[in-house]
């Protein structure tokens, strides 16, 4: 589904940010990306959702490369993937159920199709009664429910969230958790960027790509991480 | 829970607001008053024109050779019988000496000059009259007549009124493409001033011409309703100013002068004033937000 070969970055005439990444996510896998601040997780994510070009490198998604795909094929790509953005970039002057009926709205689709899914969807994540609230009025753990409403409101091929669980207190981040594993159980295939490491020991057994100094140097299962039992449990 | 209406993606008072909606009034306004005086003196030219070509002049100058009855009774015999002459009536002498009154003044001096006879002729409306051949016939058969079919004051009055028309209507291409600077300028700040917006939507997955029309309605509102209120302060302007002609207060001889709007069907023109305005908005925005994008990575 995706696929980075030799993959480096750079922002501009600056030093690279991501060297020689190299990685395939396959259809249904649950990956995590972790790693320090600065690390280039970020760029990592905005490479793959399609906000940037690589320095150098082959990028493959859904089978296609990406160099080659004209611009106009690109907004078809970017529409079967959700991403929770860090910053959750809300649009201030939307309500928040048209923040995230919005990758239904690019669509073209109309809103009798899709309100009563939004609405349910809004109503699993703890914000039934804020559908006509903007989000300045909301605090930061709604905010980020928003946003991930919004990322998996389309139910996207490929799910990427960059610290979902950062703003939220524990009983939300499970609830979001066990969400993204239902959706990955669906077929989803999900990447989750975070240095949480309460969400890290929760998770079933997966891949995680740790990232430093701009490389993944080297990838893990979650269970073959030395976690306390107890916390395992 | 109901939900109201879907908002517009970008801010209702995106590049916009007060400013934008007044500097589009503007051009409506001035649009709907270079329109209205362009349409009348295109009705004037018109029936100048019309007033002249429809009627001609038969001068007999004095001649040794015919006695000036004679001249004229002959004259007015040969005109009478060619086809498509609706009328033929001969000018008395005091109607001519008052013709030329204005210029050479009151008294005796017009009894010393050999002022010619004139005979007015109308022409029958919508038929074609072979001036030429009266012309000719006018002269071999009567000595001293000359016919003349006012071609000279026509040109003169057509090419006057259609670069007055032309200087008409290069003011209305300027006030159009000054409108179209102001959008191109309004949506580049739009757009500046938006990039988060257009960015994330961008990320979600929509196509430029998604975004571009999101744009585009929000330009169209934008020149129609700056357009109409425009058009209803030219339309107040112009009603005004037709009172103000009409007036007692008015300077003598002000009503002879053309109103800018003289005929009521003129304001029909002037609602496409804002549509145009809207359109030209519309068109103009789509067009830079797809540029722009084009540009983006």
């Amino acid at each position: 589904m995706v696929r980075f070969e030799n993959v480096g970055m750079r922002y501009g005439l600056g030093p690279e940010i991501l060297r020689d990444i190299s990685f395939t996510l396959d259809q249904g896998s649950f990956h995590l990306l972790t790693g320090p601040s600065g690390a280039g997780k970020t760029s990592l994510l905005k490479l793959i959702y399609l906000a940037e070009r690589p320095s150098r490198g082959a990028i493959s998604m859904f089978g296609r490369d990406i160099a080659t795909t004209p611009r106009d094929e690109l907004p078809a790509l970017r529409r079967r993937i959700g991403v929770v953005f860090q910053d959750f970039r809300l649009l201030d002057h939307l309500t928040v159920f048209e923040n995230v009926s919005l990758p239904r709205r690019v669509t073209g689709e109309l809103e009798f199709h899709y309100r009563a899914e939004v609405e349910e969807l809004l109503s699993w994540v703890g914000l039934g009664n804020r559908l006509n609230a903007k989000p300045a009025t909301l605090s930061g753990g709604e905010k980020q429910r928003v946003a991930i409403a919004r990322a998996v409101v389309a139910k996207p091929e490929l799910l990427l969230a960059d610290e979902p669980t950062g703003n939220v207190d524990p009983d939300i981040g499970g609830r979001i958790m066990r969400l993204f594993i239902e959706l990955n159980r669906l077929g989803t295939s999900v990447l989750i960027a975070t240095h949480d490491q309460r969400l890290i020991e929760r998770l079933p057994a997966t891949r995680i790509f740790k990232l430093a100094e701009g490389r993944i140097g080297t990838t893990q299962a979650t269970h073959e991480l030395a976690l306390p039992e107890a916390r395992r449990a | 829970m109901t939900t109201p209406l879907q908002s517009g993606l970008m801010p209702a008072d995106s590049a916009s607001g007060t400013t934008l909606h007044t500097i589009v009034a503007v051009m409506s306004f001035l649009a709907c008053l270079t329109l209205g005086a362009v349409l009348t003196l295109s009705q004037l030219a018109a029936a100048w024109t019309d007033g002249l070509s429809g009627s001609i002049t038969v001068q007999l100058l004095p001649s040794a050779q015919i006695a000036p009855e004679d001249q004229m009774r002959e004259a007015l015999r040969l005109v009478r019988q060619w086809p498509g002459i609706y009328e033929a009536k001969e000018v008395s002498s005091a109607q001519a000496r008052s013709l030329l009154e204005p210029w050479l003044g009151e008294g005796n001096v017009l009894d010393d000059l050999p002022v010619p006879q004139l005979i007015e002729v109308t022409l029958t409306p919508g038929q074609d009259v072979e001036l030429e051949g009266l012309g000719r016939a006018l002269a071999d058969g009567v000595p001293g007549a000359h016919l003349d079919d006012h071609q000279r004051w026509n040109q003169e009055l057509a090419s006057f009124a259609a670069s007055t028309e032309g200087v008409g209507w290069a003011v209305l291409l300027l006030i159009a493409l000054a409108t179209l600077a102001i959008v191109i300028f309004a949506t580049q700040a739009g757009l500046q001033a938006h990039r988060e917006i257009v960015e994330v939507v961008h990320m979600i997955g929509a196509r430029d011409v998604f975004i571009a029309a999101e744009f585009q309605r929000h330009f169209l509102w934008l020149g129609l309703r700056g357009g109409v209120i425009g058009l209803v302060l030219a339309a107040v302007t112009l009603v005004g100013s037709g009172f103000l002609w009409d007036s007692r207060e008015a300077p003598v001889g002000a009503q002879l002068l053309p109103q800018l709007v003289s005929a009521p069907y003129h304001y029909i023109w002037l609602l496409f004033v804002p549509v145009v305005i809207g359109l030209i908005a519309m068109g103009t925005a789509r067009l830079t937000v797809l540029r722009v994008l084009g540009r983006m990575a």
